[in-house]
């Protein structure tokens, strides 16, 4: 059992970590080929995923409503609206319109999700303004600094700012190209290397985790 | 409790009256401040003004209803300039949940500017795989979509006579909320496939999108509601970005005023502070 939980898996890793990590730099047709009949397997994976995913969350909420736990009400209206929503998807075929007239399913989604989601990024402003009037203090010299770079980013991105201030947009321009730019190349940077490192170990089997964890 | 520290605790519904009456009037009576054009939105507007009439655009719809007021606006302008141009249009979404508001989108702008699916534009919908589904149309653009949106097969489609695969899009922009969105159609898409590629964005993501900006990765990119904005006044179609644009100039003047109110109350605070450290010492 060892063999199969671990040996197997650590081995299909180290196998297709090498083969397509070398793939890129090989144009051969073969070895095109091969990345398109993967790339559809991914593909079929990925409907996989979405249904483990919608299964673990059917999951997670049945147990929460049979445990009556805090928020179980919450769980339910998910429950109904996710039933709901599959059964009139699949009624409407999973399209929003047929021939311009819109079905039962480009209701719920024009209706009820648009606007829903809509509305939770729409009052991001409201509570951005709030934090803004309530932690944007120059309590040192770094925040200070950060806190001239913010206004004068946000007067150069509007007409108003522009027009009371014109060179607000060359400087704000300045700051998004030099000093963010490079700052986010260097984070970015960073990362890739760090990607590049944790992908080696978990080719050469030293980064187990993804494993998971379960007796041996 | 002084006057400073009352109004440093100001209740924050007098905040969200403020910016909800700052967002409510400028739409009710707007200004239409002159809105200039800044490189990154031209970069895009110019590429997709060179390409020769028939050339490829791919548009990848990659956000869901959130970001609709920022990326929509951004959607409709590309479409109407590709459309007007005579481009070949490929729209789809890595996003499930903006499949229907993508067709929508793709749909009207055809509609009203007379062009048909199939022939002139097609919309290819959604396909399981996240970033998968770029390195698969790579490499074989009808294994990764066999059907377009309305379930026609897409091979035998006027409008995608002569493509292949990813290497024969002229030109793609990724409009992303998120991820998969622009990053990612660089990392999996234009690296290996070698086409030109543009990049839209919301306003909070587009710093971030400037490291490939500068290195050329992408050709251009339309940040936000201001980007929709210039690239409306860019191809002379006033929309709902410009229109959005004098309610987001007072928003952020509102924004600035708080952050400068709050900051001369804290430091009247601290010299307070100060002076009673100094009596009681």
């Amino acid at each position: 059992m060892i063999f199969l939980r671990r040996q197997v898996p650590l081995l299909i890793t180290l196998i297709t970590g090498i083969v397509f990590a070398a793939q890129y730099y090989v144009p051969h047709p073969a070895s095109e080929q091969m990345l398109t009949s993967v790339t559809k397997w991914l593909q079929i994976i990925g409907g996989f995923a979405l249904v483990l995913g919608v299964s673990s969350l059917f999951h997670v909420h049945a147990i929460k409503i049979r445990r009556k736990e805090a928020g179980w009400g919450y769980s339910f209206v998910l429950y109904v609206s996710m039933l709901g929503t599959i059964a009139v998807g699949l009624w409407s075929n999973g399209k929003e319109a047929v021939d311009g007239t819109m079905t039962a399913f480009g209701w719920i989604y024009n209706f009820m999700m648009v606007p829903l989601q809509g509305t939770m990024f729409a009052i991001l402003a409201f509570f951005i303004a709030s934090a803004a009037y309530r932690s944007f203090r120059a309590r040192s010299r770094e925040a200070a600094v950060l806190l001239i770079a913010a206004v004068i980013v946000m007067m150069g991105r509007v007409p108003l700012g522009e027009y009371l201030i014109p060179l607000s947009g060359d400087i704000s321009q300045w700051i998004l190209n030099v000093l963010n730019a490079s700052v986010r190349r260097a984070i970015l940077i960073g990362v890739s290397l760090g990607t590049v490192a944790l992908s080696i170990k978990i080719i050469f089997g030293m980064e187990r985790s993804y494993l998971g964890g379960g007796k041996e | 409790m002084t006057f400073a520290e009352r109004m440093l605790k100001i209740d924050r519904r007098i905040i969200f009256l403020v910016i909800g009456f700052c967002t409510l009037l400028p739409l009710l009576y707007p200004v239409g401040l002159p809105i200039k054009i800044s490189p990154e939105v031209r970069g895009v507007y110019d590429y997709i003004e060179s390409l020769p009439e028939g050339s490829v655009f791919l548009l990848s719809l990659d956000f869901d209803p959130a970001s609709k007021p920022e990326l929509h606006p951004q959607a409709i302008s590309l479409l109407r300039h590709a459309f007007r141009k005579n481009l070949r249009v490929i729209a789809m979404t890595l996003w499930v949940s903006g499949t229907g508001m993508a067709d929508q989108v793709v749909t009207q702008v055809a509609r009203e500017m007379g062009k048909e699916s199939g022939k002139d534009y097609v919309f290819l919908g959604w396909s399981p795989g996240g970033t998968a589904v770029i390195i698969n149309m790579g490499q074989d653009l009808y294994g990764a979509f066999p059907a377009d949106y309305n379930g026609k097969p897409t091979k035998g489609l006027p409008v995608l006579q002569g493509i292949a695969s990813l290497r024969d899009v002229s030109y793609a922009v990724s409009l992303g909320a998120g991820n998969p969105g622009v990053e990612a159609w660089y990392v999996f898409g234009k690296d290996k496939y070698q086409f030109e590629l543009g990049g839209g964005c919301t306003g909070v993501m587009a710093p971030g999108l400037y490291p490939l900006l500068r290195s050329g990765q992408i050709n251009g990119l339309i940040g936000g509601l201001r980007g929709a904005a210039e690239y409306e006044t860019l191809i002379g179609q006033k929309g709902k970005a410009i229109a959005g644009m004098d309610a987001q100039s007072a928003t952020h003047l509102a924004i600035i005023v708080l952050v400068i109110i709050c900051n001369l109350f804290y430091f009247s605070l601290r010299k307070q502070a100060k002076q009673q450290g100094h009596s009681g010492a």
